[in-house]
């Protein structure tokens, strides 16, 4: 979606401290250049293809659209992308600008970690160096990604300032930015921030609906009556929602994470119930959730890349005119659409995605028969393990991890007595 | 000429260079933070420059983030805030407060009222780090009305065609940064790169219309020296926290005397 210099209705723009007006201009000049470069094109779909495994497949779900008996329901398999989510769409995009640009070095922000380990990813396979900064609290609760990343050559820089997670691993980004902009690039994992970044992984990421677009005439003969997608920084929705704007039969519904309940601090409600409010901060305006005061606030869910306190200014704008339907989905409904899809399609979804399964489920049934929707999976599930057998009370899982410390610990000291 | 330009143009002739103290509002508690700011301005510093904390400090760097956060456990507002700053104002007429924030905290009290108030309580200048010249009209605007000058900042990377605009745009002071990164020490200043300062400076100075402050990095009374006859204020910020968090008032003060007597 074209930005009115840097604006989206009334949010987006570019409001960052002076010694980044330099760098945002050079990335605002070599993105208005790569975007119709059939050279940059080219490359960028044969890495997408050949690294990434994209197309990624449009798959029906029979077993879901007869248990519900109402639309048909569609996934969007952004899971099957190499690193298992759709992040890496616009990682692959990025990197390849930075090559461009001729920098040497990427800094990223991370919340869960899926966004730090697709840009360690390509960072490893394009020789660039990688820092990646990952609030303390999620670096303990999302430990075998920071494993992952370091495995790849990445830096990971713990953040231990403010409420140590996402919103200050980008504070933190935008630091070390400052003073390495000339030969690092800030390799933004959502369609936040300073312009052109919303634009840019939007642009990155709307493979996602484009793919859609072809597939759905394929399998189906028309595009899609409804469209899902959760809402964290809103990348995914946005990959998903932004080729079908202009199709105004395509409804889009978006699913923020309502958390353990609408107080403020227990949820990442930010468009819904009128709970979030504008605000300009880091680097943009948007509805952000704030006190009386101006100060950001603390935000829960129980799938780390939805705990955001702020939203992509696009999205934001989409909702305020009314094109994109805003909703939330609470911890306990999550959990259970994601047992629900395991179930009945054998498909492990993303905590993330499986709010936007919670969101259409709760329509599915009150659809008409031969109407169609389409859900991204964002990404898959796995990494979601430990905190998905916790919510659903699995009695042996401590048992297991009891066991196997044990033998961790032994193994170790094992090897310091050889 | 604006009040504050004038202020600092009278001031300079008494004095080689000015100085100016960054203190954190409400840091460690407001009491306290008061008690500083009232020492300072007792000591006779020309400037204090104090900020209103904000959650999300981007340009700042651990110390000032840190006080920000702690200053942040409290309920602060705005107008308590302006109420607090006005009396110092009284108190101190031979000194000028200027104020600092981020932009979303001003922004949700409104930039129209925060000028008037400013004005009301002889708040000369304003600095907001994030809100850059070109989405500033309305405030701009605010400004001139009430006679407050908003403080642009230039860094050794702006570019020279937005540099020159910005010295020619600026009014009251110039915050000229001395180096890339943000303020204080910081695990990120090793990859900053050192800017040829005095030609930097002398470049601002050629096309400012307005006097020069230099803030970022200065600890040392070598690096103050080195601004001697290139610019009007020397900011003090990070370096006096630090020392003010190691041995409270005292060491603060003995820092601020071994930099400017």
């Amino acid at each position: 979606m074209q930005s009115n210099n840097g604006f989206y209705g009334e949010f987006g723009g570019s409001y960052i401290p002076e010694i980044l007006y330099a760098s945002q201009q050079q990335i605002l000049h070599a993105f208005e250049e790569i975007k119709t470069d059939p050279e940059f094109i080219a490359e960028l779909k044969e890495t997408w293809q050949n690294y990434s495994g994209r197309p990624t497949p449009l798959t029906f779900c029979k077993n879901l659209t007869e248990h519900f008996g109402g639309a048909q329901i569609y996934l969007k398999r952004e899971d099957l992308n190499q690193s298992g989510a759709h992040k890496m769409n616009n990682v692959i995009g990025q990197a390849l600008l930075v090559k461009r640009m001729g920098k040497k070095r990427v800094i990223a922000e991370t919340g869960a970690g899926q966004h730090g380990v697709a840009t360690a990813l390509i960072a490893a396979r394009l020789g660039l160096e990688c820092t990646i900064y990952m609030g303390a609290k999620d670096v303990k609760r999302q430990y075998p990604n920071v494993f992952w990343m370091k495995q790849l050559g990445a830096t990971v820089v713990p953040v231990a300032e403010g409420s140590q997670t996402l919103r200050d691993a980008l504070d933190e980004a935008l630091r070390d930015w400052s003073s390495s902009h000339e030969d690092s690039h800030y390799l933004i994992g959502t369609t936040c921030g300073c312009a052109p970044f919303p634009e840019m992984v939007a642009f990155f990421q709307s493979v996602i609906g484009e793919e859609v677009k072809e597939q759905s005439k394929a399998q189906f003969g028309q595009y899609p009556d409804r469209l899902y997608a959760c809402v964290g920084g809103g990348s995914n929705a946005c990959g998903l929602f932004l080729p079908f704007l202009e199709e105004e039969n395509v409804e889009m519904i978006g699913v923020e994470a309502g958390g353990k309940g609408l107080a403020l601090g227990q949820h990442s409600i930010r468009l819904s119930n009128g709970l979030g409010e504008k605000g300009i901060a880091q680097g943009f305006a948007t509805m952000f959730l704030q006190d009386k005061n101006g100060q950001l606030q603390d935000t829960h869910s129980i799938a780390a890349g939805l705990d955001y306190v702020g939203v992509s200014p696009i999205i934001a704008h989409l909702a305020q005119i009314g094109r994109i339907q805003m909703t939330y989905a609470m911890d306990d409904e999550v959990i259970d659409a994601c047992s629900l899809l395991l179930k009945k399609e054998g498909i492990i979804p993303a905590l993330e995605s499986s709010h936007a399964l919670a969101g259409a489920f709760k329509d599915a049934a009150n659809l008409p028969k031969e109407s169609r929707i389409v859900i991204n999976l964002s990404g898959r599930g796995d990494k979601d393990i430990f905190n998905v057998a916790k919510a659903m009370n699995d009695q042996t899982f401590p048992e297991f991890l009891e066991d196997y410390l044990a033998d961790y610990k032994e193994h170790l000291n094992n090897d310091e007595e050889a | 000429m604006s009040q504050l330009a004038n202020y600092i143009a009278q001031k300079r002739q008494q004095k080689p260079i000015l100085s100016m103290t960054h203190v954190v509002y409400g840091y460690p508690t407001v009491q306290e933070s008061l008690s500083w700011m009232t020492r300072l301005l007792e000591e006779g510093v020309d400037f204090i420059e104090v900020q209103f904390p904000f959650s999300d400090p981007v340009a700042d760097g651990p110390s000032i983030v840190e006080a920000c956060h702690v200053a942040l456990e409290q309920d602060l507002d705005v107008d308590t805030f302006l109420d607090d700053m006005g009396k110092l104002s009284r108190d101190f007429p031979d000194s000028r407060i200027v104020l600092m924030s981020y932009l979303n905290p001003m922004y949700r009290y409104g930039l129209q009222k925060l000028a008037k108030r400013a004005a009301e309580i002889n708040i000369l200048g304003l600095i907001l780090p994030d809100l850059p010249i070109e989405a500033s009209a309305d405030y701009i605007a605010a400004c001139k009305e009430n006679q407050v000058d908003p403080i642009w900042l230039v860094t050794p990377v702006t570019p020279k065609a937005r540099l020159e605009m910005l010295a020619s745009q600026a009014s009251g002071f110039l915050y000229c940064v001395a180096r890339s990164g943000v303020t204080g020490h910081s695990s990120h200043e090793a990859k900053s790169k050192q800017t040829a300062m005095d030609e930097y400076l002398v470049h601002i100075k050629a096309h400012a219309s307005a006097p020069m402050g230099v803030g970022f990095g200065l600890r040392e009374r070598s690096h103050i020296e080195a601004l001697l006859g290139k610019a009007d204020i020397a900011i003090l910020g990070s370096a006096l926290l630090d020392a003010y968090n190691q041995g409270g008032q005292e060491e603060g003060i003995k820092l601020l005397r071994s930099l400017f007597s």
